[in-house]
């Protein structure tokens, strides 16, 4: 029943990727590359909310606790305790995953809009124990020096080296959520979004599902945490505060919510606006804010489904003009 | 032989209102029960009672032998109950395709983690064209579920029931909306199914096709129990009769 096809759209995604990995270096002066670094890693992240929401139907602010959970661990894994930098990034993701096996298995005894206020209580408890956990986070001053990525001997050392690697980080991400999205578990999860009356009758154990989407929210939620911890050299409490944690979904909900390039699209808008309307700083919020009121209006599939209306546009265009083509040659024919 | 389905005593009230009072049957396997009674009467409460959704009051329920009166919904499913709504259920934002495959995975005790390394049933394809040939319709796989009309989409979610390999299967108003030559694939299907052993109780309002495909049937009214007994003891009963209101019962459909 199914044939694997190569599309115009797979094309064209597979193009774009090619030019943006060669192009972005290319542009990029070393302070735009930390920007472009950070949406990589932010990306990361925002698939995990893209699986809840999108995938799941639930509604998490989480992502941002467990990307702080993620980025100190890694640090007092590689920084205190000296271990190899790499483990000590595995070993943040498989920390923050039992975390939210955790705190997933106790939240979603709450239902819906109940589950989504829990995850705000937890956002605000993570980040009072960011700043107070001095030991551990290095509470208000946060923790500097911590050393480079290092891959079997590579190190991380530029902006471009880490750009590579990101960017090779997001694409096995993305894959992996569209792997999802086809089997079962997407299958599953798409029917505790949609009716979990139909999912419990046909054996989809709902409880169970919610919680592995929030478990593979929170890994990729930590990993980015351990990327940002050493891209970035240092770590404070800033960085996961709640402000940061409704970014990620404005990110999700301006690309499509149920859209890995829809997210990915969404990511780059939410982080490259400040840069790109610095000179209206002032209004940013209010800028983002009527944005996202038109984009539920006219759009509420996001940026994704903008792009898919005008790829099959485009397609449509083509096959008439290819048609046309054949009609003419049919014409001289006769 | 032992039921494979067996309902005992069951009770269950919505704040005052006994929708299920002392309810009683068994299903043997390929047999077909009818469960009819008037608009209100806790039909569907009942089928909600045997598949999970709602939790009896009082009573047990036995699927194979095994007393699940405890076991949450989903896990009676991969015992082999399966069923259908009142109103077709189907994920909206999905093809039709995936709609089918949903929970088919499950079913087959294949997991997620196996699932996302590519394993699949096996005889899908094949299958799902036997099937569909009963239900008497192709469609676009890639389609959405809503492009269809209602009976196909009544069809399609006893084509997707079927594919899970159930044991017992719950009809809840199979006959509503569809024309009789929708109709008569539905009794096909039904009757296939209960040749190859399946226990299936059928819902339905319409009495030709009920006392046409049941084996026996029960009449529920106000929750209890008013009449067991073939289609010909029961149409016959006077307290069934009364509780239709004297009406000539295969009017009321
Ligand atoms: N979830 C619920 N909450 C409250 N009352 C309910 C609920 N479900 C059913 N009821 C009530 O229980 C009674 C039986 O309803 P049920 O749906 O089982 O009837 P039915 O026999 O299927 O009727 P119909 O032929 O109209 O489908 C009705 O009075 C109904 O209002
Ligand atoms: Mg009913």
């Amino acid at each position: 029943m199914k044939t694997k096809k190569i599309t115009g759209g797979k094309i064209t995604l597979f193009l774009a990727c090619a030019a943006f990995a060669v192009g972005i270096p290319a542009i990029c002066n070393p302070y735009q590359m930390t920007v472009v670094n950070s949406a990589l890693i932010y990306f990361v992240a925002a698939l995990g909310i893209s699986i809840m929401l999108g995938m799941c139907g639930q509604m998490s602010f989480a992502a941002i606790s467990f990307m702080g959970m993620g980025a100190y661990c890694a640090t007092q894994l590689s920084k205190t305790l000296g271990m190899p930098t790499l483990m000590a990034l595995v070993l943040s993701a498989v920390f923050t995953a039992l975390m939210s096996l955790w705190i997933g298995a106790l939240l979603f005894r709450l239902s819906g809009g109940y589950f989504t206020f829990a995850t705000i209580g937890l956002v605000y408890i993570c980040s009072s124990l960011f700043l107070n956990l001095k030991p551990l986070t290095g509470g208000a001053n946060g923790i500097v020096g911590i050393p480079d990525l290092n891959l079997f001997g590579y190190n991380l050392d530029s902006l471009y080296k880490w750009f590579f690697f990101l960017f090779a980080v997001c694409i096995l991400c993305g894959l992996f959520v569209e792997r999802i999205r086809r089997t079962s578990l997407g299958r599953s999860m798409a029917s505790v979004r949609d009716n979990e009356l139909a999912a419990k009758s046909l054996g989809v154990n709902c409880y169970q599902v919610k919680i592995i989407s929030f478990v593979i929210a929170g890994t990729l939620a930590g990993l980015a945490g351990g990327l940002i911890a050493f891209h970035n050299g240092t770590v404070s409490t800033a960085l996961f505060s709640f402000q940061i944690a409704t970014n990620f979904v404005i990110m999700v909900m301006l690309g499509g919510v149920n859209s890995t390039v829809g997210t990915f699209l969404g990511t780059f808008l939410v982080t490259l606006m400040p840069e790109v309307l610095s000179p209206l700083a002032d209004y940013l919020r209010l800028i983002q804010g009527v944005l996202i009121i038109l984009m539920m209006i006219f759009m509420p599939t996001g940026l994704a489904g903008i792009g898919q209306m005008l790829l099959s546009k485009a397609q449509k265009r083509l096959a008439n003009k290819f048609s046309k083509k054949k009609t003419a040659s049919q014409e001289v024919g006769q | 032989m032992e039921p494979i389905l067996k309902v005992e005593h069951v009770d269950k009230a919505f704040g005052g209102v006994i929708a299920a009072e002392n309810v009683s049957f068994e299903i043997l396997p390929g047999q077909i029960m009818g469960l009819i009674g008037p608009n209100g009467a806790g039909k569907t409460t009942t089928l909600n009672l045997i598949s999970g959704i709602y939790s009896c009051d009082k009573g047990e329920i036995y699927i194979n032998g095994k007393n699940v009166t405890k076991l949450p919904a989903h896990t009676r499913a991969r015992m082999g109950l399966a069923r259908t709504f009142q109103s077709p259920r189907f994920l909206q934002r999905s093809s039709i395709r995936e709609n089918l495959m949903l929970g088919l995975d499950l079913a087959d005790q294949i997991g997620y983690i196996s699932s996302f390394f590519g394993k699949k049933r096996s005889d899908f394809d094949t299958e799902l064209s036997e099937l569909m040939g009963m239900a008497g319709f192709t469609v676009n796989w890639d389609a959405d579920i809503q492009s269809l009309p209602y009976g196909q989409r009544k069809l399609l979610e006893i084509v997707r029931a079927l594919l899970t390999h159930p044991k017992i299967m719950l009809v809840d108003e199979p006959a509503a909306g569809l024309n009789s030559k929708e109709l008569m694939r539905v009794l096909e299907m039904l009757q296939f199914a209960a040749k190859k052993g399946v226990g299936i109780v059928v819902i339905e309002h319409q009495m030709d096709f009920v006392m046409g495909i049941s084996d026996f049937v029960t009449v529920l009214n106000f929750g209890k129990l008013l009449s067991q007994g073939t289609p010909e003891q029961v149409s016959s009963d006077p307290a069934v009769i009364e509780a239709y209101l004297g009406r000539d019962i295969d009017a009321e459909n």
